[in-house]
């Protein structure tokens, strides 16, 4: 066997060098947000204080405990409203609607998951936080307000990656059902969702992801309170949306500057889970 | 005695394209009936329409009667899950659901809402007994219908279809993708089965049509050519195109 010539290895060591790259930033990214971490984390007394419930960097005081709470309520919010809808429209796009219109609605679909969350934000701020005030009461930004805008925001991608999962489905199995007497929702409930479900839930955490790591539609109808949210219709902060509050107020070798750093990390930690949860579910 | 379907006049067609043309042809209680002809003469389309299962694809026209009984099952206001309960189904790949053995068998009655462990058991172990499958999973009901051979999954298949206590059994192809060794075995189930249920089966294998049915029924080109009983359509055909593809194929 020859040894291959230069140009025949250019394409893999450009793309090994690619790789290489990316994994380099990658590294650097995580290594200098724990540089920037380690001071707060060797302070007196540090986990007490960070896990704490009262964020008052004047006092010294940083409890990360609100935002962490804000995150969840917000994503969850999101998720409980956006899922069912999700799977509704994937289920049309699958078997209700004809080959044309199943076309016409994934385009749009496409077009609205490239829509610049700003705008999102924007529509949230004249439509949903209103809305809360009208309806829920209380001043109208937040959680729940930022719960109904990240569902829209995901909406459009829940919805492609479940029709996606659902269209994977054999149409032997489909067939196979129907053969045996299966009503079409029989046949969607107990042949179609059982084995698309780990594209199911795949998907799900794509959704999930984006609206744990969304900051600006987040930011624009929250409310921004850093206490504990006292419910759902309470104004409240993320982590992602204190980072970006505070980023100017806390210049670099400030202890509040180290904060921000471990509530990035914090959030690259819980990335890091659902896209091993994502992978666990997926290949199986 | 009457016959247990009764096609009359059937046509069907896949948008404009005519698939099926004017057949007529009925089907006695208890007999293995083969239905044989080239690719794309419209055999799998006339089964597929004993079931209505032909009616899932988008742009199917069907036209004419067939009688299940005394049911017309072409007329709308016939259920058509109902139907499929009484005409079973077994595919040419085996369709096996990604659940355990026991899962499978189970789909169809659990469908018709019976839950009760002991019934189920039942149905499960006399299915898998009656499709030849029970001595082979006895103890393994648990496992995944997927880890079976394919010829397991295809006599699996048969018990689902079995499970729901069926009075037609329509097969297409059913030993199509199968070794020569679970080809003869599924052929033994069909002939142990003979008698029990009216089996309709598309083969492209003639001598196992020459085999194992009672009848066979010769289609081309969207249209029935013949249908008599097996020994005469394979020994003396009346008509001369039945001739010709039989021996076509026995010299090829």
């Amino acid at each position: 066997m020859s040894t291959p010539s230069v140009t025949d290895r250019m394409p893999r060591r450009t793309a090994g060098l690619a790789a290489g790259l990316f994994a380099l930033v990658g590294i650097i990214l995580v290594a200098s947000l724990a540089a920037g971490a380690w001071p707060m984390l060797g302070a007196p007394r540090a986990a007490a204080n960070l896990i704490g419930a009262v964020w008052d960097p004047l006092r010294g005081r940083y409890g990360v405990a609100p935002f962490v709470v804000g995150t969840a309520a917000v994503t969850l919010t999101a998720l409980v409203i956006a899922v069912p809808i999700a799977l509704g429209v994937a289920v049309s796009i699958v078997h209700q609607v004809g080959a044309l219109g199943r076309g016409g609605i994934l385009r749009v679909l496409t077009v609205l998951t490239a829509v610049p969350s700003v705008i999102f934000g924007w529509w949230g701020l004249q439509m949903v936080v209103p809305w809360v005030r009208a309806h829920v009461g209380g001043p109208g930004f937040s959680l729940l307000a930022a719960g109904i805008v990240l569902a829209l925001m995901i909406l459009p991608t829940l919805s492609l990656f479940f029709a996606q999962a659902l269209s994977k489905v054999p149409n032997t199995l489909k067939e196979g059902s129907a053969a045996l007497g299966a009503t079409p929702d029989q046949t969607l409930l107990r042949v179609e969702l059982p084995f698309a479900m780990p594209a199911l839930v795949n998907g799900l955490v794509v959704g999930l992801a984006r609206a744990l790591g969304e900051t600006m539609a987040v930011q624009m109808v929250v409310g921004g309170q850093t206490a504990i949210p006292a419910g759902l219709a309470a104004p409240g902060a993320t982590l992602t949306t204190q980072i970006f509050t505070d980023m100017t107020a806390f210049p670099p070798g400030t202890a509040g500057h180290a904060v921000l750093d471990i509530m990035a990390l914090l959030l690259l930690a819980a990335m890091y889970v659902l896209v091993r949860t994502a992978e666990r579910w997926g290949s199986r | 005695m009457e016959p247990k379907l009764r096609v009359e006049n059937l046509s069907v067609w896949y948008q404009r394209q005519p698939a099926l043309k004017h057949v007529t042809l009925s089907v006695e209680e208890g007999e293995v009936l083969a239905l044989i002809g080239p690719s794309g003469c419209g055999k799998s389309t006339f089964l597929r329409t004993l079931n209505r299962l032909s009616e899932e694809q988008v742009g199917v026209r069907v036209s004419g009667s067939i009688m299940l009984g005394d049911l017309d099952i072409q007329e709308s206001h016939v259920d058509v899950t109902q139907i499929r309960r009484r005409v079973g189904m077994v595919f040419q790949a085996p369709n096996p659901f990604p659940f355990s053995i026991f899962d499978n068998v189970a789909y169809g009655p659990r469908l018709q809402g019976v839950a009760d462990p002991g019934t189920l058991r039942k149905i499960v172990e006399q299915s898998l007994r009656q499709a030849a499958l029970w001595d082979e999973v006895r103890g393994k009901l648990r496992r995944p219908a997927l880890a079976l051979s394919g010829g397991q999954q295809q006599r699996l298949c048969i018990a689902r279809a079995l499970a729901v206590n069926p009075e037609v059994l329509l097969m297409d192809e059913p030993t199509a993708s199968l070794d020569p060794l679970s080809t003869a075995k599924i052929e033994e189930l069909v002939g142990a089965l003979r008698g029990q249920y009216t089996i309709v089966m598309v083969t492209h294998n003639l001598r196992q049509a020459a085999r194992i049915s009672d009848r066979t029924a010769f289609f081309l080109d969207g249209a029935l050519v013949e249908v008599g009983p097996t020994r005469q359509i394979f020994t003396a055909p009346q008509d001369n195109r039945t001739e010709q593809y039989l021996t076509g194929r026995f010299e090829s």
